[in-house]
């Protein structure tokens, strides 16, 4: 029997009357990788805004599990289980490598509850496996600003895994990247597969080929399909969505 | 490398510390005076640091807190001082507050003028010392709730600390029969706790100072190596990410900004009892901004940095203003100072140290990694 | 009351001419800088200057002034603003520190003093300024009694807002400039020359503060510190206003000169500005972005 991990339902935002988001409603289910495609202006980002607390919805819902997270604050939203990536990647660029990790690593919200010179055994084997999956262990003494902007976005990667969510928003991981700076991402991404439930904007098809069993197309802040490549593939209302340049793929 | 780094960095405090616990071997009282104000300079450079340099907010305001904590002993110690029981009342009342008395009015601090019964519980130096260090902190705390909680940063916070320090400062002036407006509270007493008096000259005070600067830098150097204080220089970096991280950022700004003024009000206490007196000048912009030019030379990075920062500044200014017609080229030399280390020594003199230490270190560590070649080179040919 | 208000509009309309060369350079270059009050210092002393050295009253001053404290600008632009694009709270103390330089150039009459050489209408002293004839006493307009100085300071406000504003919207520096203010690097892309169109922008609102500056020599005394409340005020307008609103500054300043006038009417000048101190604050915390905030995305 499969759980429900995200649930979205009827999920919309209005900015002054233009609904960027409208209507949305996905059931993400637990370990699963879900990517989300859709032209520039689709809504994509905006829908995780939504999820992440960043952008107030102005109507339906979002489940996490069975708790209703709507309109909790980023912070909270965040300690409930959701990791985010953001588009452009932010690291905190006066600080080590290390040391961004250990942050993220950190299980308490408050800074009463921070005022202590420990960290956990858990906290330190989480970062020491993040410098392993990202690769990073080399660069770990040197200041997150001196990265590469490949390094830069798995650090950022690492951090969200360090901080051990139950789902990941992934706001296009491999923007930028040369390609075999794409093909180490995807390496990270299928090792978490299965870990975590994930969730990825993305337009870089072959990098979508890769990793996506089950896509959701998003086109003017609606869901126009949802399913497996073949299926978003064939569909007629996808292709009509963007036709001129013949289908997205 | 970076444990001895770390080991560098607290052999300088350990030194530092060292070298002011000993200054009473080698100063007549006068020096003593002179260096225990400008080690409470220091304390404010400390707290500078905490929250510019730890926390990203360029407090524009902190002679606001230096302020209220001067003017919260000084109360003490101004109905302490023998003048205030001259004015033939049972109750010591304020010289200056009989100046100022409505035609007769009774002498007394209940009701000498509108008022002036808030003196009351100065009576009382513990509650001129409690004030002293709660009044800065829970103003901090009223100010950084609002401030922070509603996501108000960079330069706006700077904006807003310097309105206030601006703003209390003209309140204080305009409530001239409560707080003698411009001239400040002047001829004060001298505290005395139990069978000790912090003379100004003694080495007591000198002592009672020098020992405080050391708490403050040790409890403060701890607090930023804590969990909270790593969250703290993140949230400093991107407040975002660290929001999404799950931190609830503006708790942390708001702890920080509350230590940062509680030392800084902690250091106008002590600047009443060396100096003898508080003005509203301590709430001038020009003094709030002159700490955070100490801080800037010294390193807004280092707590440590900034302390020697404002020692050092404060040293030469002395040194330099004996000769009368130095004074204003002082005030040059600081202006060229300031623009010079914002262009080329944007960290000051800690982030040069430290970098000057990182190109030793690897020096010395490349030099013994090739000597371990060597030797590993040269063993298979013996 | 109309004295009142109309005291309010003319203390209003010198702080708009300070903040209007503020607001150009913070909103288009991202400089605060904390030296614009000794640019109004020195369009005070230009005035003293001139009268002193050359004769010339205070028609002459005007132009004079404001050719001074732009060339001043200028430099000020190349040796220090130019090198901390980027870092604005480092350009606020950096400028701080250009302030304090500036002023004491004047207090030690350019270094001078220490040689024994004094130059007269320099120096830490007090100057004073007479007004011409023409300006002084009153004037009788819809029945009220107004000071002649003071409307004579309205308008010279006026006509450099009018101008301030032919320059931004109607010509091409003015489009480049506001195509700086929403976005540096897409202008630069667009073949806008940032650095040359920054350089002007910085001279030109040190220019309007050198006006502002033999505005108040008129009816204040003259020192070296009298530009530091200048410029924490100006920089209160800007802040208030909006960031990169000019439109947003006049109003401010109006809302401000006003507040302060009517307060210092009804209890004292101290309360006064005690009271603009904390309008401001509430400002920032109800709006953070001021009143007029050009939304960005």
């Amino acid at each position: 029997m499969t759980v429900a991990a995200l649930t979205l339902d009827g999920l919309g935002v209005a900015f002054a009357g233009f609904k960027a988001v409208d209507g949305v409603s996905i059931i993400i289910e637990e370990g699963e990788l879900r990517v989300v495609l859709g032209a520039n202006g689709a809504g994509k980002t905006t829908l995780m805004d939504l999820i992440s607390g960043k952008t107030r919805n102005t109507s339906g819902r979002v489940y996490l599990y069975d708790t209703d997270i709507t309109h909790w604050q980023e912070h909270q939203i965040a300690r409930a289980g959701i990791g985010r990536k953001f588009q452009i990647p932010s690291v905190f660029r006066e600080l080590s490598v290390r040391r961004n990790l250990e942050v993220a690593s950190f299980e308490t919200p408050g800074v009463f509850s921070n005022l202590s010179l420990r960290q956990t055994a858990a906290s330190k084997r989480r970062v020491e496996e993040a410098l392993e999956l990202t690769g990073l262990g080399p660069q770990a003494d040197r200041l997150a600003g001196g990265l590469s902007h490949g390094q830069t976005q798995w650090l950022e990667l690492g951090m969200l895994i360090t901080q051990n969510p139950k789902i990941l928003l992934l706001d296009e991981p491999t923007a930028g990247m040369t390609q075999a700076e794409t093909r180490k991402t995807t390496e990270i991404l299928n090792a978490l597969r299965g870990k975590h439930t994930i969730i990825v904007v993305e337009h870089d098809m072959a990098f979508v080929r890769e990793v996506a069993r089950r896509i959701t197309v998003m086109h003017l802040g609606q869901v126009l399909a949802e399913g497996d490549i073949k299926t978003i593939e064939k569909d007629e209302r996808v292709k009509q969505a963007y036709l001129g340049s013949k289908g997205i793929m | 490398m970076q444990a001895t780094k770390l080991r560098l960095n607290l052999a300088v405090y350990v030194i530092f510390i060292a070298c002011i616990l000993l200054a009473p071997m080698f100063l007549e009282e006068f020096a003593l005076n002179r260096l225990a104000k400008f080690l409470v300079f220091g304390m404010l450079g400390v707290a500078i640091a905490l929250s510019w340099g730890y926390a990203g907010i360029l407090n524009l305001g902190q002679g606001l807190f230096f302020g209220l904590g001067a003017y919260m002993l000084g109360m003490s110690l101004k109905l302490a001082s023998p003048t205030s029981m001259a004015q033939g009342s049972d109750t010591p009342v304020p010289d200056f507050m009989l100046w100022n008395a409505e035609p007769g009015s009774k002498t007394d601090l209940c009701c000498i003028n509108g008022g002036s019964w808030l003196w009351i519980p100065f009576q009382n130096h513990w509650f001129g010392i409690l004030m002293g260090m709660v009044l800065p902190t829970l103003v901090a705390f009223g100010l950084g709730m609002v401030v922070f909680r509603k996501r108000i940063a960079g330069v706006f916070v700077s904006v807003i600390t310097l309105a206030c320090v601006l703003l209390v400062r003209l309140l204080i002036v305009d409530a001239q029969p409560l707080t003698n407006g411009w001239n400040g509270l002047t001829d004060l007493g001298i505290l005395t706790i139990g069978e000790t008096e912090f003379d100004p000259y003694s080495v007591t005070t000198y002592y009672l100072v020098a020992i405080s600067l050391s708490v403050a830098l040790i409890l403060g150097r701890l607090l930023t190596e804590t969990r909270s204080g790593m969250i703290l220089q993140a949230i400093r970096d991107d407040y975002n990410r660290a929001r999404y991280l799950g931190f609830e950022v503006s708790s942390f700004q708001v702890f920080f900004f509350c230590a940062s003024a509680l030392i800084a009000g902690y250091a106008g206490m002590l600047y009443v009892i060396v100096a003898e007196f508080a003005s509203p000048a301590f709430m001038e912009l020009s003094f709030s901004i002159t700490m955070v030019v100490w801080a800037a030379v010294g390193g807004r990075g280092s707590l440590i940095g900034a302390c020697i920062g404002a020692l050092l500044i404060n040293v030469i200014e002395t040194s330099v203003s004996e000769t009368a017609a130095l004074v204003e080229a002082w005030k040059v030399i600081i202006g060229l100072i300031f623009v010079l280390v914002v262009l080329f020594m944007p960290q000051g003199l800690a982030g040069l140290a430290s970098s000057v230490t990182d190109r030793v270190l690897e020096r010395f560590s490349g030099r013994a990694a090739r000597l371990r070649q060597a030797d590993s080179q040269q063993q298979p040919a013996e | 009351m109309v004295d009142t208000l109309f005291i309010g509009l003319s203390v209003g309309s010198v702080l708009l001419l300070v903040a209007l060369g503020l607001a150009i350079t913070y909103g288009a270059m991202g400089v605060i800088n904390m030296a614009h009050g000794e640019m109004v210092m020195l369009g005070a002393y230009t005035t003293v200057m001139t009268s002193t050295w050359l004769g010339l009253g205070i028609w002459w001053s005007l132009p004079i002034a404001f050719a001074v404290t732009a060339l001043v600008g200028l430099v000020i632009e190349r040796l220090i603003i130019r090198r901390l694009y980027g870092r604005l709270l480092d350009t606020l103390l950096a400028t701080w520190g250009v302030a304090i330089l500036i002023q004491q150039m004047i207090r030690l009459e350019f270094g001078l003093s220490f040689f024994g050489i004094h130059i007269q209408g320099l120096g830490p002293g007090l100057q004073n300024m007479s007004i011409p004839d023409v300006l002084a006493g009153t004037i009788n307009i819809f029945g009220t009694e107004l000071n002649k100085y003071r409307v004579f300071m309205i308008l010279v406000c006026a006509l450099m807002t009018g101008v301030t504003w032919l320059i931004m919207y109607k010509t091409s520096v003015g489009m480049q400039v506001r195509a700086i203010i929403r976005n540096a690097r897409m202008a630069a892309a667009c073949g806008v020359d940032v650095k040359r169109v920054n350089a002007l922008t910085f001279a030109f609102g040190s220019g309007l503060a050198g006006v502002a500056g033999v505005l108040m020599a008129g009816f204040k005394t003259v020192f070296p510190d009298m530009g530091t409340p200048m410029v924490v005020d100006g920089f209160l307008v800007v802040v208030v206003g909006g960031i990169g609103s000019l439109i947003g500054s006049i109003l401010a300043a109006g809302l401000l000169g006003q507040v302060n006038a009517v307060v210092a009417w009804a209890h004292n000048d101290v309360i006064a500005r005690a009271v603009v101190f904390a309008v401001v604050i509430l400002t920032i915390v109800l709006k953070p972005n001021g009143l007029f905030a050009y939304k960005r995305r």
